[in-house]
């Protein structure tokens, strides 16, 4: 135990002294941050100046003088009126006076409107907040002359309620805060845990592992690398975390966040369970990736070593993720106890209440003894496969090495 | 009391690499391990530390199994390696501390190596800045820090220049007088000589020849006569059908079959009034002997 604790201890240190660890931290926490904040850049770039100039054109006054209404709307675009010949409109659209034009024109009851815009290439459509807008004005100006009471009036213009409710009880929770979780272990297999298998190939290729395997067992340092990455890449994501949080409350619309995220979905028991099932997931694939890493001596051979690692990683969270589409499904009874997916997946089922206290007990079991057989492999791999500074171990040596002693 | 290897064999599929050696170290001492490239020297080392398993025969400690908790060794590995992005003292602290040391013990054997060894200057630098003779010294430094009865040094002077040979000779004479018991292998016969007592070769796996240097040396007739005379005398050698091995300013290497023969040349000397400087009747060295037992 004493030994584990030494190899933890010095992997934690020589990870956190990397340039490669400090760097990759400080560009995504930059990033993060950059990244809250593009709304609020965009916004800036895309402020008044930056605002489609529309020129429009009501020669028959079809809207009575009530178009300067349009200003006070708070639409994206910079109005403006003047009863131009179209040459002159044209003239100006090529002269980047204006953007573009609207020309409004009445045919019996039809009234016609006319885009004229530089290039059809750019523009999908007439800008249909601008056309719902003029027709609201028309619309209010028509319903005027009819002298209508305010009731009457307020019964013509409708004024829609949408809710959504749901009719089964059996599913409820915020699906969010799962595939945001389901994402962070993802992340933390993918780009944390797999540097295990990168940190065992380098003892090898600077043959440092002959006197490491005569300081301690090969027990101690398969677990001892596995839990110090593991403590390395957690503090990186909690650090990631914490600057996404930051952000978002600093650079976020208020109450954008909470909304998006309800955390209060989280109690105490879900809470547990979801570290409980992210440190076990972790430590599933942490210790496949250091099964791999045992089986390749060069650093050129770890890529290739560990895809079949990371093609299981991608298919576990992908079965949890048709799981929270469908959480009903009998896929997602067996996403649940499947310990390649069920980390993903058992935290989400326990919070919308379809995993059963006995499916817990079950899938947390599979899951124990899925870690304690691939452990016990991945010790018995590298305690054979030390020596082994040639090219990448096939798959009948590592079968073999799995049954010596 | 000691180190004892009793009929041990080891295959690697379906080659015999090593083949039924048995050698012991009753006392402390340097014991030679040698053998040609792949005779079976790195894997029999391997063995007894524990690092691959044996598939027969017995390797005690002090009478028990050897087991890499119980035994204290210390092994410098012939395939040099540290870690390059670590500091040289933060490695060695690591060593040292998974052999059990605390922290100020560890500290102050550090130092007092470092200084042995004339490497203080470089305990603070990463490893990867260091010449590759004094990533050596700070690998044999871990392999000793921690003060081990048992230590397996396989080729410790490859790579080194001669001021850091006779260091690290130094260090190994003084460990030897504080009781350690030393395993050596080496391709250079002349270490070999210099320090063991026992030796033991070994080709494609079996022992060809062991037991004690000196005995063994005595084994063997003499083979050589080193002469010193006043002048020339290629043609008066060539007359009496002696082989000339080596010859320089009137110095003279000559093999021969036995001393009888080195008698009849010193008699022939005095009858030819030659002048001798110096007379040595020499015995075959650790280097004739291995050529002879797997040279072939």
């Amino acid at each position: 135990m004493r030994d584990i604790f030494v190899v933890m201890k010095f992997t934690i240190l020589d990870m956190l002294r990397r340039k490669s660890y400090i760097i990759s931290t400080i560009v995504i926490l930059l990033l993060i941050v950059v990244g809250f904040n593009i709304p609020k850049i965009i916004s800036n770039v895309s402020s008044d100046n930056n605002k489609e100039r529309i020129l429009i054109i009501d020669e028959e006054n079809i809207f009575a003088n009530n178009l300067s209404i349009l200003d006070s709307l708070g639409l994206n675009y910079e109005f403006s009126y003047d009863n131009l010949e179209e040459e002159k409109i044209k003239e100006q659209i090529d002269n980047d006076t204006i953007d573009s034009a609207l020309i409004i024109s009445k045919d019996d009851n039809m009234i016609n409107m006319r885009y004229l815009v530089e290039n059809v290439l750019f523009i999908d459509s007439i800008p249909e907040d601008l056309i719902d807008s003029l027709s609201t004005i028309y619309t209010k100006m028509q319903i005027n002359k009819l002298n209508l009471t305010k009731e009457e009036e307020e019964s013509l213009m409708p004024h829609f309620n949408y809710n959504i409710e749901q009719v089964s009880q059996e599913v409820n929770g915020n699906v969010i805060v799962m595939m945001l979780l389901s994402i962070v272990l993802f992340y933390a297999v993918y780009f944390c845990a797999y540097q295990i298998s990168s940190s065992i190939t380098t003892e090898k290729t600077s043959k440092i592992i002959e006197t490491l395997v005569t300081s301690t067992s090969p027990k101690n340092i398969v677990l001892g690398k596995t839990i110090g990455i593991g403590i390395t890449g957690l503090l990186q994501m909690v650090l990631i975390l914490l600057t996404a949080v930051i952000s978002a409350k600093c650079f976020l619309a208020p109450n954008l966040l909470s909304m998006l995220v309800d955390i209060k979905s989280i109690n105490l028991s879900l809470g547990i369970f979801i570290i409980i099932y992210f440190l076990l997931g972790y430590f599933t694939y942490a210790l496949l990736y250091a099964l791999t890493g045992s089986t390749v001596a060069k650093p050129e051979d770890v890529q290739s070593a560990n895809t079949p690692v990371a093609i299981i990683t991608v298919l576990g969270f992908y079965l949890a993720y048709f799981t929270m589409m469908d959480p009903l499904s009998e896929l997602g009874k067996f996403t649940a106890l499947f310990p390649i997916s069920s980390p993903f997946c058992m935290p989400f089922c326990i919070m919308m209440g379809i995993a059963s206290p006995k499916d817990i007990i079950l899938s947390l079991t599979i899951l124990v003894i899925t870690i304690l057989i691939i452990a016990k492999l991945a010790i018995k791999i590298y305690s054979n496969a030390i020596l082994n500074y040639g090219s990448k171990m096939s798959l009948g040596e590592i079968f073999r090495m799995s049954k010596n002693k | 009391m000691g180190l004892k290897l009793v009929n041990v064999s080891k295959s690697f599929g379906k080659k015999l690499v090593v083949d039924n050696i048995s050698f012991s170290l009753d006392k402390p001492g340097v014991f030679g391990l040698l053998g040609t490239n792949g005779a079976g020297k790195t894997t029999t080392i391997r063995m007894l530390l524990g690092i691959l398993t044996k598939d027969k025969g017995a390797i005690t400690w002090n009478g028990e199994e050897v087991n890499r908790k119980k035994v204290n060794f210390g092994y410098l590995p012939e395939e040099r390696g540290v870690y390059p992005k670590v500091t040289v003292y933060n490695q060695l602290m690591y060593f040292a501390s998974l052999k059990g040391m605390n922290k100020e013990k560890a500290n102050n054997a550090i130092k007092k190596w470092a200084k042995e060894l004339k490497v203080e200057e470089y305990l603070n630098m990463n490893a990867e800045k260091l010449s590759k003779g004094n990533q050596q010294k700070i690998q044999f430094m871990s392999a000793i820090i921690h003060e081990p009865e048992l230590i397996v040094l396989d080729e410790p002077f490859s790579g080194l220049d001669p001021v850091n040979t006779e260091i690290l000779k130094n260090i190994i004479i003084s460990l030897v007088k504080e009781g350690k018991y030393v395993i050596m292998s080496a391709h250079g016969m002349a270490t070999i000589e210099e320090f063991c007592e026992e030796i033991l070769i070994l080709d494609k796996g079996k022992t060809v020849l062991q037991g004690n240097l000196k005995e063994i040396k005595n084994s063997y007739p003499a083979n050589r006569v080193v002469l010193h005379v006043n002048k020339n005398i290629d043609n008066f050698l060539e007359k009496l059908s002696l082989e000339v091995e080596f010859m320089k300013n009137n110095e003279y290497v000559i093999k021969i079959n036995n001393e009888e023969k080195a008698h009849e040349l010193l008699k022939l000397l005095i009858k030819e009034q030659i002048i001798i400087n110096k007379f040595e009747i020499m015995k075959p060295t650790l280097n004739d002997i291995f050529i002879e037992k797997v040279g072939a």
